[in-house]
Protein backbone atom coordinates (compact mmCIF):
# COMPACT_ATOMS: atom_id res chain seq x y z
CA UNK A 1 0.00 0.00 0.00
CA UNK A 2 1.80 3.14 -1.03
CA UNK A 3 1.40 5.85 1.71
CA UNK A 4 -1.25 8.94 0.27
CA UNK A 5 1.64 11.25 0.41
CA UNK A 6 3.93 8.98 -1.87
CA UNK A 7 1.11 8.09 -4.32
CA UNK A 8 0.65 12.37 -4.88
CA UNK A 9 4.30 12.72 -5.87
CA UNK A 10 4.38 9.90 -7.91
CA UNK A 11 0.87 10.75 -9.78
CA UNK A 12 2.20 14.78 -9.68
CA UNK A 13 5.32 13.08 -11.91
CA UNK A 14 3.52 11.31 -14.12
CA UNK A 15 0.92 14.03 -14.60
CA UNK A 16 4.42 16.14 -15.12
CA UNK A 17 5.58 13.61 -17.82
CA UNK A 18 2.39 13.16 -19.81
CA UNK A 19 1.53 16.44 -20.00
CA UNK A 20 -2.14 16.28 -18.49
CA UNK A 21 -3.91 17.42 -15.16
CA UNK A 22 -2.73 15.20 -12.04
CA UNK A 23 -6.71 14.84 -11.72
CA UNK A 24 -7.13 13.38 -14.79
CA UNK A 25 -4.53 10.22 -13.51
CA UNK A 26 -5.85 7.00 -12.16
CA UNK A 27 -4.52 4.35 -10.53
CA UNK A 28 -5.84 2.12 -13.79
CA UNK A 29 -4.26 3.68 -16.49
CA UNK A 30 -1.73 2.46 -18.58
CA UNK A 31 1.42 4.49 -18.89
CA UNK A 32 2.01 3.91 -22.94
CA UNK A 33 -1.47 3.09 -24.12
CA UNK A 34 -3.36 5.64 -22.11
CA UNK A 35 -1.02 8.36 -21.22
CA UNK A 36 0.95 8.19 -24.42
CA UNK A 37 4.62 7.62 -22.60
CA UNK A 38 7.36 5.85 -24.85
CA UNK A 39 10.82 4.50 -23.17
CA UNK A 40 12.08 7.96 -23.13
CA UNK A 41 9.04 8.97 -21.38
CA UNK A 42 9.59 6.42 -18.70
CA UNK A 43 12.83 6.78 -17.88
CA UNK A 44 12.44 10.43 -17.53
CA UNK A 45 9.58 9.34 -15.09
CA UNK A 46 11.51 7.19 -13.24
CA UNK A 47 14.46 9.34 -13.16
CA UNK A 48 12.21 12.15 -11.67
CA UNK A 49 10.40 9.86 -8.77
CA UNK A 50 14.24 8.16 -7.90
CA UNK A 51 15.39 11.94 -7.20
CA UNK A 52 12.16 13.62 -5.50
CA UNK A 53 11.67 10.59 -3.45
CA UNK A 54 15.66 10.15 -2.67
CA UNK A 55 15.75 6.30 -3.92
CA UNK A 56 17.82 4.27 -5.96
CA UNK A 57 15.52 2.11 -8.82
CA UNK A 58 16.93 -0.35 -11.17
CA UNK A 59 15.38 1.22 -14.51
CA UNK A 60 15.69 -2.17 -16.28
CA UNK A 61 13.21 -3.71 -13.86
CA UNK A 62 11.08 -0.80 -13.86
CA UNK A 63 10.36 -0.55 -17.02
CA UNK A 64 7.93 -3.29 -17.31
CA UNK A 65 5.62 -0.96 -15.09
CA UNK A 66 2.24 -1.24 -17.27
CA UNK A 67 -0.43 1.02 -14.96
CA UNK A 68 -0.28 3.91 -12.68
CA UNK A 69 -0.96 1.21 -9.63
CA UNK A 70 2.14 -1.02 -10.93
CA UNK A 71 3.99 2.49 -10.84
CA UNK A 72 2.95 3.11 -7.05
CA UNK A 73 3.05 -0.66 -6.18
CA UNK A 74 6.74 -1.12 -7.25
CA UNK A 75 8.49 2.50 -5.89
CA UNK A 76 6.50 1.41 -2.50
CA UNK A 77 8.01 -1.68 -2.83
CA UNK A 78 11.81 -0.43 -3.81
CA UNK A 79 10.87 1.86 -0.63
CA UNK A 80 10.50 -0.70 1.61
CA UNK A 81 13.40 -2.84 0.83
CA UNK A 82 15.75 0.22 1.31
CA UNK A 83 14.17 1.01 4.69
CA UNK A 84 15.25 -2.61 5.87
CA UNK A 85 18.68 -2.70 4.32
CA UNK A 86 19.08 0.96 6.75
CA UNK A 87 20.78 -0.42 9.95
CA UNK A 88 18.68 0.54 12.73
CA UNK A 89 21.12 2.01 15.17
CA UNK B 1 44.65 15.76 -16.49
CA UNK B 2 42.43 14.71 -13.75
CA UNK B 3 39.15 16.42 -13.41
CA UNK B 4 37.21 16.51 -17.07
CA UNK B 5 34.06 18.83 -16.95
CA UNK B 6 31.37 17.11 -19.41
CA UNK B 7 28.83 18.96 -20.56
CA UNK B 8 25.76 17.12 -22.33
CA UNK B 9 26.74 14.00 -20.29
CA UNK B 10 23.15 13.07 -19.49
CA UNK B 11 22.86 12.25 -23.19
CA UNK B 12 24.12 9.56 -25.64
CA UNK B 13 27.73 10.61 -26.47
CA UNK B 14 27.83 12.48 -22.89
CA UNK B 15 27.00 9.03 -21.04
CA UNK B 16 29.50 7.04 -23.20
CA UNK B 17 32.32 10.05 -22.74
CA UNK B 18 31.40 10.11 -18.79
CA UNK B 19 31.98 5.98 -19.11
CA UNK B 20 35.09 6.23 -20.89
CA UNK B 21 36.86 9.10 -18.98
CA UNK B 22 35.67 6.80 -15.48
CA UNK B 23 37.26 4.03 -16.92
CA UNK B 24 40.60 5.75 -17.70
CA UNK B 25 40.85 7.09 -14.11
CA UNK B 26 39.79 10.72 -14.61
CA UNK B 27 37.27 12.58 -12.09
CA UNK B 28 34.60 13.63 -14.06
CA UNK B 29 32.22 16.54 -13.52
CA UNK B 30 28.94 16.36 -15.24
CA UNK B 31 26.79 18.96 -15.98
CA UNK B 32 22.55 18.51 -15.36
CA UNK B 33 19.57 21.15 -16.60
CA UNK B 34 16.26 20.68 -14.79
CA UNK B 35 15.15 18.54 -17.36
CA UNK B 36 17.37 16.27 -17.57
CA UNK B 37 17.19 12.28 -16.67
CA UNK B 38 19.81 12.14 -14.46
CA UNK B 39 19.21 8.49 -13.00
CA UNK B 40 21.74 6.85 -14.66
CA UNK B 41 24.00 9.59 -14.09
CA UNK B 42 23.79 9.56 -10.22
CA UNK B 43 24.79 5.46 -10.60
CA UNK B 44 28.05 6.56 -11.74
CA UNK B 45 30.83 8.31 -9.84
CA UNK B 46 30.99 11.75 -11.23
CA UNK B 47 29.99 14.92 -9.38
CA UNK B 48 26.42 16.62 -10.81
CA UNK B 49 26.56 20.58 -10.99
CA UNK B 50 23.31 22.43 -12.54
CA UNK B 51 24.73 24.34 -15.72
CA UNK B 52 23.26 25.42 -18.73
CA UNK B 53 25.11 27.05 -21.78
CA UNK B 54 22.18 29.65 -21.91
CA UNK B 55 23.73 30.85 -18.53
CA UNK B 56 27.04 32.01 -18.30
CA UNK B 57 27.49 32.27 -14.55
CA UNK B 58 26.37 28.39 -14.24
CA UNK B 59 29.03 27.67 -17.04
CA UNK B 60 32.08 29.36 -15.38
CA UNK B 61 31.33 28.03 -11.78
CA UNK B 62 31.01 24.08 -13.21
CA UNK B 63 34.59 24.50 -15.22
CA UNK B 64 36.60 25.49 -11.69
CA UNK B 65 39.29 23.33 -10.66
CA UNK B 66 39.01 21.19 -14.24
CA UNK B 67 41.64 20.82 -16.60
CA UNK B 68 39.43 19.63 -19.19
CA UNK B 69 35.94 20.35 -20.72
CA UNK B 70 34.16 18.05 -23.45
CA UNK B 71 31.41 19.94 -24.63
CA UNK B 72 28.90 17.23 -25.80
CA UNK B 73 25.61 18.90 -25.46
CA UNK B 74 25.76 21.87 -27.79
CA UNK B 75 22.25 22.43 -29.75
CA UNK B 76 20.49 20.11 -31.54
CA UNK B 77 17.47 21.49 -33.46
CA UNK B 78 14.39 19.13 -32.98
CA UNK B 79 13.10 20.15 -36.19
CA UNK B 80 14.56 21.85 -39.47
CA UNK B 81 12.03 24.74 -39.14
CA UNK B 82 13.74 28.02 -37.42
CA UNK B 83 16.55 28.14 -39.72
CA UNK B 84 17.90 31.90 -37.78
CA UNK B 85 16.26 30.56 -34.60
CA UNK B 86 18.48 27.88 -34.40
CA UNK B 87 21.55 28.91 -35.48
CA UNK B 88 21.34 31.72 -32.95
CA UNK B 89 20.32 29.58 -30.20
CA UNK B 90 22.87 27.13 -31.06
CA UNK B 91 25.80 29.89 -31.65
CA UNK B 92 24.96 31.20 -28.13
CA UNK B 93 25.33 28.33 -26.57
CA UNK B 94 29.15 27.37 -27.77
CA UNK B 95 30.33 30.84 -27.27
CA UNK B 96 29.11 31.18 -23.82
CA UNK B 97 31.39 27.51 -23.05
CA UNK B 98 34.03 28.51 -25.03
CA UNK B 99 34.36 31.98 -22.95
CA UNK B 100 34.06 30.19 -19.97
CA UNK B 101 36.67 27.53 -21.17
CA UNK B 102 39.25 30.72 -21.43
CA UNK B 103 38.13 32.01 -17.84
CA UNK B 104 39.03 28.82 -16.36
CA UNK B 105 42.03 28.24 -18.48
CA UNK B 106 41.27 24.94 -18.92
CA UNK B 107 44.12 22.99 -20.89
CA UNK B 108 41.93 20.80 -23.55
CA UNK B 109 38.64 22.25 -24.70
CA UNK B 110 36.51 19.01 -26.86
CA UNK B 111 34.17 19.98 -29.24
CA UNK B 112 31.52 17.49 -30.65
CA UNK B 113 30.86 18.39 -34.00
CA UNK B 114 29.78 16.02 -37.07
CA UNK B 115 30.73 15.10 -40.35
CA UNK B 116 27.93 17.24 -41.36
CA UNK B 117 30.06 20.53 -41.46
CA UNK B 118 31.95 18.72 -44.80
CA UNK B 119 31.33 19.93 -48.20
CA UNK B 120 31.81 17.04 -50.79
CA UNK B 121 35.32 16.01 -51.60
CA UNK B 122 37.76 16.25 -54.77
CA UNK B 123 36.88 13.96 -56.91
CA UNK B 124 39.36 10.52 -56.24
CA UNK B 125 39.82 10.95 -52.50
CA UNK B 126 37.85 10.51 -49.58
CA UNK B 127 36.76 13.44 -47.54
CA UNK B 128 38.50 14.14 -44.56
CA UNK B 129 39.29 17.26 -41.90
CA UNK B 130 40.06 19.57 -44.88
CA UNK B 131 36.73 19.57 -46.06
CA UNK B 132 35.26 21.76 -44.00
CA UNK B 133 32.79 23.79 -45.95
CA UNK B 134 34.15 27.74 -46.20
CA UNK B 135 30.95 28.56 -46.51
CA UNK B 136 27.67 27.77 -44.39
CA UNK B 137 25.60 25.43 -46.13
CA UNK B 138 22.45 26.74 -47.05
CA UNK B 139 20.22 23.45 -47.98
CA UNK B 140 20.03 22.32 -44.63
CA UNK B 141 19.11 23.57 -40.81
CA UNK B 142 21.07 20.70 -39.23
CA UNK B 143 24.00 21.75 -41.02
CA UNK B 144 24.10 24.89 -40.36
CA UNK B 145 23.98 25.07 -37.35
CA UNK B 146 26.45 22.49 -36.97
CA UNK B 147 28.91 24.36 -39.23
CA UNK B 148 28.18 27.58 -37.56
CA UNK B 149 28.64 25.93 -34.11
CA UNK B 150 32.46 24.89 -35.64
CA UNK B 151 33.24 27.95 -36.62
CA UNK B 152 32.31 29.77 -33.38
CA UNK B 153 34.77 26.97 -32.02
CA UNK B 154 37.26 27.90 -34.18
CA UNK B 155 36.99 31.19 -33.91
CA UNK B 156 37.88 31.17 -30.49
CA UNK B 157 41.12 28.43 -31.34
CA UNK B 158 42.15 31.53 -33.09
CA UNK B 159 41.62 33.82 -30.00
CA UNK B 160 44.04 31.03 -27.79
CA UNK B 161 41.22 28.32 -26.98
CA UNK B 162 43.50 25.07 -27.00
CA UNK B 163 40.22 23.46 -28.78
CA UNK B 164 39.88 20.11 -30.56
CA UNK B 165 36.55 19.14 -32.41
CA UNK B 166 35.67 15.97 -33.85
CA UNK B 167 33.59 15.11 -36.45
CA UNK B 168 31.89 11.68 -35.54
CA UNK B 169 29.55 10.37 -38.09
CA UNK B 170 25.94 9.04 -36.99
CA UNK B 171 26.51 7.40 -33.67
CA UNK B 172 25.33 4.41 -32.68
CA UNK B 173 25.37 2.39 -29.34
CA UNK B 174 23.99 1.94 -25.74
CA UNK B 175 21.92 4.80 -23.43
CA UNK B 176 20.66 6.45 -27.31
CA UNK B 177 17.74 7.45 -24.98
CA UNK B 178 16.44 10.14 -27.20
CA UNK B 179 17.11 7.54 -30.34
CA UNK B 180 19.18 9.50 -32.57
CA UNK B 181 20.40 7.70 -35.43
CA UNK B 182 19.58 4.62 -33.80
CA UNK B 183 15.97 5.34 -35.35
CA UNK B 184 17.14 3.73 -38.20
CA UNK B 185 17.28 0.59 -35.95
CA UNK B 186 14.19 0.60 -33.83
CA UNK B 187 11.95 2.19 -36.43
CA UNK B 188 13.15 -0.16 -38.71
CA UNK B 189 12.61 -3.42 -36.75
CA UNK B 190 9.31 -1.89 -35.39
CA UNK B 191 7.73 -1.19 -39.02
CA UNK B 192 7.60 2.07 -38.35
CA UNK B 193 9.57 3.89 -41.36
CA UNK B 194 7.41 4.70 -44.07
CA UNK B 195 9.82 5.82 -46.60
CA UNK B 196 13.55 5.96 -47.41
CA UNK B 197 15.89 7.75 -49.16
CA UNK B 198 19.19 6.10 -50.81
CA UNK B 199 22.67 7.62 -50.10
CA UNK B 200 26.11 7.03 -48.24
CA UNK B 201 25.71 7.65 -44.26
CA UNK B 202 28.79 7.34 -42.18
CA UNK B 203 28.12 4.76 -38.91
CA UNK B 204 30.46 4.56 -36.22
CA UNK B 205 30.17 2.91 -32.44
CA UNK B 206 28.88 5.94 -30.14
CA UNK B 207 32.16 4.07 -28.00
CA UNK B 208 35.00 4.50 -30.44
CA UNK B 209 33.58 8.74 -30.29
CA UNK B 210 34.07 8.19 -26.33
CA UNK B 211 37.15 6.67 -26.74
CA UNK B 212 38.39 9.54 -29.40
CA UNK B 213 36.78 12.37 -27.09
CA UNK B 214 39.66 10.88 -23.85
CA UNK B 215 42.27 10.99 -26.45
CA UNK B 216 41.52 14.18 -27.63
CA UNK B 217 42.21 15.49 -24.33
CA UNK B 218 45.88 14.96 -25.02
CA UNK B 219 45.37 15.74 -28.72
CA UNK B 220 47.09 19.06 -30.23
CA UNK B 221 45.06 21.89 -29.83
CA UNK B 222 43.43 24.02 -33.31
CA UNK B 223 43.30 20.20 -34.47
CA UNK B 224 39.77 18.68 -35.43
CA UNK B 225 39.64 14.65 -36.60
CA UNK B 226 36.83 12.93 -38.80
CA UNK B 227 35.30 10.04 -36.35
CA UNK B 228 32.95 8.38 -39.58
CA UNK B 229 32.44 5.00 -38.85
CA UNK B 230 31.84 2.94 -41.23
CA UNK B 231 30.52 3.89 -44.77
CA UNK B 232 27.35 1.97 -45.66
CA UNK B 233 24.23 2.73 -48.60
CA UNK B 234 21.08 3.55 -46.67
CA UNK B 235 19.47 0.46 -48.73
CA UNK B 236 22.34 -1.60 -47.57
CA UNK B 237 22.25 -0.98 -43.76
CA UNK B 238 18.25 -0.98 -43.85
CA UNK B 239 18.59 -4.74 -45.48
CA UNK B 240 21.09 -5.63 -42.76
CA UNK B 241 19.09 -4.50 -40.26
CA UNK B 242 15.96 -6.39 -41.45
CA UNK B 243 18.04 -10.01 -41.75
CA UNK B 244 19.94 -9.49 -38.29
CA UNK B 245 17.26 -8.51 -36.41
CA UNK B 246 13.44 -8.88 -38.65
CA UNK B 247 11.34 -5.81 -39.22
CA UNK B 248 10.76 -4.40 -42.41
CA UNK B 249 11.94 -2.63 -45.07
CA UNK B 250 10.57 0.54 -45.79
CA UNK B 251 8.11 0.71 -48.65
CA UNK B 252 8.43 3.88 -50.26
CA UNK B 253 11.94 5.04 -51.79
CA UNK B 254 11.94 8.42 -52.43
CA UNK B 255 14.54 10.92 -54.09
CA UNK B 256 16.09 13.42 -51.98
CA UNK B 257 14.14 15.85 -53.69
CA UNK B 258 11.20 13.91 -52.75
CA UNK B 259 12.49 13.06 -49.33
CA UNK B 260 12.90 16.82 -48.50
CA UNK B 261 9.70 17.37 -49.17
CA UNK B 262 8.06 15.01 -47.32
CA UNK B 263 10.19 15.36 -44.40
CA UNK B 264 9.56 19.16 -44.36
CA UNK B 265 5.64 18.56 -44.51
CA UNK B 266 5.68 15.96 -41.77
CA UNK B 267 8.15 18.15 -39.19
CA UNK B 268 5.24 20.88 -39.31
CA UNK B 269 2.92 18.59 -38.99
CA UNK B 270 4.49 17.36 -36.01
CA UNK B 271 6.23 20.72 -34.34
CA UNK B 272 3.15 22.03 -32.95
CA UNK B 273 2.04 18.28 -31.09
CA UNK B 274 6.24 18.63 -30.01
CA UNK B 275 5.40 14.64 -31.64
CA UNK B 276 8.58 12.96 -33.48
CA UNK B 277 8.50 11.97 -37.26
CA UNK B 278 9.46 8.78 -38.45
CA UNK B 279 12.43 10.32 -40.40
CA UNK B 280 13.65 13.87 -39.62
CA UNK B 281 14.54 16.66 -42.35
CA UNK B 282 18.08 16.25 -40.51
CA UNK B 283 18.64 12.61 -41.56
CA UNK B 284 17.42 13.05 -45.11
CA UNK B 285 20.17 16.45 -45.37
CA UNK B 286 22.91 14.04 -44.29
CA UNK B 287 22.14 11.38 -47.13
CA UNK B 288 22.05 13.72 -49.27
CA UNK B 289 25.12 15.54 -48.79
CA UNK B 290 27.10 11.85 -47.60
CA UNK B 291 30.09 10.38 -49.06
CA UNK B 292 32.98 8.23 -47.34
CA UNK B 293 34.97 9.97 -45.08
CA UNK B 294 38.78 8.95 -44.03
CA UNK B 295 39.33 8.43 -39.93
CA UNK B 296 43.41 8.00 -41.26
CA UNK B 297 44.13 11.02 -39.13
CA UNK B 298 42.09 10.18 -36.09
CA UNK B 299 43.04 6.62 -35.99
CA UNK B 300 47.06 7.54 -36.42
CA UNK B 301 47.41 10.54 -33.94
CA UNK B 302 44.37 9.67 -31.48
CA UNK B 303 44.75 5.39 -31.87
CA UNK B 304 40.64 4.83 -31.79
CA UNK B 305 39.57 1.44 -32.55
CA UNK B 306 37.08 1.13 -35.28
CA UNK B 307 34.47 -1.31 -33.66
CA UNK B 308 32.80 -3.75 -36.92
CA UNK B 309 29.61 -2.00 -38.34
CA UNK B 310 27.73 -5.73 -37.28
CA UNK B 311 28.86 -5.72 -33.45
CA UNK B 312 28.23 -1.63 -33.40
CA UNK B 313 24.25 -2.83 -34.60
CA UNK B 314 24.31 -5.51 -31.68
CA UNK B 315 25.37 -3.39 -28.97
CA UNK B 316 22.83 -0.92 -29.99
CA UNK B 317 19.85 -3.64 -30.27
CA UNK B 318 21.21 -5.32 -26.69
CA UNK B 319 20.54 -1.90 -25.55
CA UNK B 320 17.25 -0.81 -27.39
CA UNK B 321 15.57 -4.39 -25.80
CA UNK B 322 17.24 -4.02 -22.46
CA UNK B 323 15.15 -0.64 -21.74
CA UNK B 324 12.31 -1.74 -23.96
CA UNK B 325 12.02 0.65 -27.25
CA UNK B 326 12.10 -2.48 -28.59
CA UNK B 327 10.28 -5.63 -27.62
CA UNK B 328 12.48 -8.50 -26.10
CA UNK B 329 13.31 -11.63 -29.09
CA UNK B 330 11.53 -13.91 -26.55
CA UNK B 331 8.29 -12.02 -25.89
CA UNK B 332 5.03 -11.78 -28.58
CA UNK B 333 5.41 -7.88 -27.20
CA UNK B 334 3.01 -5.18 -29.35
CA UNK B 335 4.07 -2.47 -31.27
CA UNK B 336 2.69 0.37 -28.75
CA UNK B 337 2.61 4.45 -28.86
CA UNK B 338 6.93 4.42 -29.35
CA UNK B 339 8.15 6.32 -32.02
CA UNK B 340 11.47 5.83 -33.56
Amino acid sequence: MTTPDTRTRIVAAIAKIAEVEPSRVTGAQRLREDLGMDSLGSLELLSLISEELKIDLEMEDAMDIVTVDDACAFIEKVRAEGERLVPQV
Amino acid sequence: MRRVLVIGASGFIGLNVVDALLAKGFTVRATRRGTTVTAFLRKRDVELVEASLEEPATLRAAMEACDGVILAGAHYPRYSIDRAGSIERGVLGVKNACAAARDARVRRFVFTSSVGVLDAAPAGRSADERDVAREIPTDSVYRAVKWAMEHEVERAALEGLPAVSLLPGGCIGPWDLRVGTGAILVGTVRGLIPWWTDGTVNMVDVGDVAAAHVAALEARPGTRYCIPGHDVRVGALLDRIVRRFGGVMPPLRLTHQEARRRADQEELEAAPRGARVPVPRELVDLVAAGQPVSAALAQRELGIPLTPLDVALERAHAWFVRFRYLPRPDTKEGITHDHA
